[in-house]
């Protein structure tokens, strides 16, 4: 008999991981291991996710900090709201719109990166992120101030009504989309610029990367994930408040790519579930536990950054040297 | 015609200030094709400064970069930003090895080749053919330098923890994926022990001849410079004192004077 050998690809690791995701719905259905809002949760962690994509090429690729991904994310949020249920427009139209007007504001911040660097960077990108979110208040006829702004499961090509089930699979595809794209382009010639770039910037320059270029690239790429996971977001849980686009978010994000590795795809999704879905989850079971999601947030940066400055997403491969090494210890003492 | 025939890069009454100080004089030198070139110097005569202008990352004050280019046309340097200076041909090493410590060996060399990719980043993030071709021809390419330099062994390492002498040699290898003709080393040997310093002077001189192309180094290890330049030229204060063989430049006043100090005659 012919052995059949198929070359495992990236991208199938994508779709497997993709599967696995959207298989967590259907648990919910079928055990009562799972319970309901267990999958807004899980929604919830992967838009964070996909938004974290993006502020990991920034950071981890490109070493551009931002702390501005909440406020584009929460005007991706408002516009898609405002367009699909006080304008009327089909949600693929106001998906377009909703991503390219902050991934041009994007685009401005990455030129102002040209002219200031770290700790700076990070100060301006939340100045731009506190304005966002100051203009959320304050422009009610699209946000609805305070009071929050409610939005629809998305509706496909005018005539397929997506319910909560569904809109989760839709989101589970746009992750898996976007690791495979910022996969792709991380390991290309594009990749290998930002990489340049946040070695060395001189280096760099005289390899030919031309900085400008790159780094508005890297912003863009960052605004485009964020504000997908926006407009995800408000058709997912169908509500948006001001609060929701402050500080802590963008420093969750932070959080996020640090605790699960930076340049980690994998890492980036591993580092959104310790983040958001354990405290949720788990944490908020335990009376005295519930409040101290924050505090668990710091210590785990303070020990990822003391112990596994790579991330926990390596964790895998200390675990599999070790049981290599006792293995072969058992065998030889067999001997 | 601002170049002779074999003339690959002149150097025109160059002149930088910082500040009050006057880094590089009025300095001219030409540097012609296939040769192996030396700029040498005490401490702060000014040498790293010249590296700086000619592939602009310092703006000289006054004087003319003439350079052959790739398409064989003769251009201004100084007119150039840093980016666009290695599409003409001209590729620098630096002092203190500038690598991606995170990457492995063989994509710090693809860096190289940054400029020659012609596909954007849509088609790279899809990997449409094209893209997936153009990567496989400069990976080939980049493991034909690496194997030419003897270190393909060690293309899927990081460069993270390798030897100091594995990664002068990895920069030299990247520098070589853009095709120059003037590639130009700051300190090569800074950091290498005896043999390895040996074993760089037959590397740029195989080097030269397999990659036809002018090599400009700066140097502090007299034996290497010596041993390897057709040409030496000979500076101090910013200013040029002398040019010539290795032999000429050993036996010239004036340089011994800039490297060992005026005698003092007893009246």
């Amino acid at each position: 008999m012919k052995k059949i050998k198929i070359a495992f690809k990236p991208w199938m690791g994508f779709v497997l991981f993709g599967i696995a995701l959207a298989l967590i719905p259907l648990l919910a259905e079928y055990t009562t291991f799972v319970k309901s809002s267990t999958i807004i949760t899980i929604g919830g962690t992967v838009i964070f996710a996909i938004a974290a994509l993006g502020l990991n090429i920034l950071l981890g690729y490109s070493g551009l900090i931002s702390l501005g991904t909440a406020g584009f994310m929460g005007l991706a949020a408002y516009l898609s709201a405002y367009m699909t249920v006080d304008l009327g427009l089909p949600f693929e139209v106001s998906l377009i719109v909703a991503v390219l007007v902050p991934t041009l504001i994007g685009v401005l911040v990455g030129l102002i990166s040209l002219k200031i660097e770290g700790m700076y960077l990070a100060i301006a990108t939340l100045a731009v992120s506190e304005i966002l979110r100051k203009t959320f208040e304050e422009f009610e006829f699209i946000t609805n101030g305070f009071s929050g702004k409610s939005a629809r499961f998305p509706q496909l090509l005018g005539f397929i009504q997506l319910d909560r089930a569904s809109t989760y699979y839709l989101i589970v595809v746009v992750l898996v989309i976007a690791m495979l794209l910022t996969y792709n382009m991380m390991n290309g010639q594009v990749g290998r610029a930002f990489n340049a770039m946040r070695g060395s910037e001189s280096a760099a320059s005289a390899m030919g990367v031309y900085s400008l270029k790159y780094r508005l690239i890297a912003f863009a790429l960052a605004t485009i994930l964020a504000s997908l996971a926006g407009v995800m977001y408000v058709h997912f849980i169908r509500f948006a408040y001001p609060s929701t686009w402050n500080l802590k978010l963008s420093l969750d994000f932070l959080a996020m790519i640090v605790i699960g590795g930076l340049r980690s795809i994998y890492g980036t999704v591993l580092g959104a579930f310790i983040v958001f879905a354990i405290p949720d989850l788990f944490l908020k079971q335990i009376p005295f536990f519930n409040q101290l999601s924050y505090v668990l947030n710091g210590v785990l940066i303070i020990e990822v950054i003391m112990f596994y400055p790579s991330g926990l997403i390596n964790i895998g491969f200390d675990i599999k040297r070790l049981w290599l090494k006792l293995r072969k210890g058992i065998h030889d003492a067999g001997k | 015609m601002m170049l002779e025939n074999n003339e690959l890069l002149k150097i025109e009454a160059l002149s930088i200030q910082f500040g009050g100080l006057k880094a590089v004089d009025q300095l001219s030198f030409t540097i012609h094709e296939k040769e192996i070139f030396g700029l040498i110097g005490p401490n702060g005569a000014g040498k790293t400064t010249v590296f700086n202008c000619i592939t602009q990352f310092y703006k000289p004050n006054h004087g003319n970069i003439y350079f052959r280019n790739i398409k064989d046309e003769v251009i201004n340097l100084v007119d150039l930003k840093v980016h666009q200076v290695i599409r003409q041909g001209v590729v620098r090493t630096f002092q203190n090895v500038e690598l991606i410590r995170e990457l492995s060996i063989l994509d710090n060399v693809l860096i190289g080749a940054h400029i020659d990719y012609k596909t954007g980043v849509i088609s790279q993030a899809l990997r449409l053919p094209k893209a997936v071709k153009e990567e496989a021809i400069y990976k080939a390419k980049a493991e034909e330098i690496l194997k030419k330099l003897g270190i393909y062994e060690r293309k899927d390492m990081l460069v993270f923890g390798q030897p100091y002498g594995i990664l002068k040699k990895v920069e030299l290898a990247r520098t070589f994926m853009s095709d120059p003709k003037l590639v130009i080393l700051d300190e090569p040997a800074a950091g290498l022990n005896d043999v390895e310093t040996l074993q760089l002077a037959k590397t740029i001189r195989q080097i030269r001849d397999d990659f036809n192309c002018s090599v400009l180094l700066v140097e502090h290890d007299m034996r290497l410079v010596m041993d390897v330049c057709d040409t030496i030229c000979a500076i101090n204060f910013g200013k040029f004192l002398a040019q010539g063989t290795a032999k000429d430049i050993q036996k010239n006043p004036l340089v011994q004077e800039a490297y060992l100090g005026k005698e003092e005659h007893d009246e």
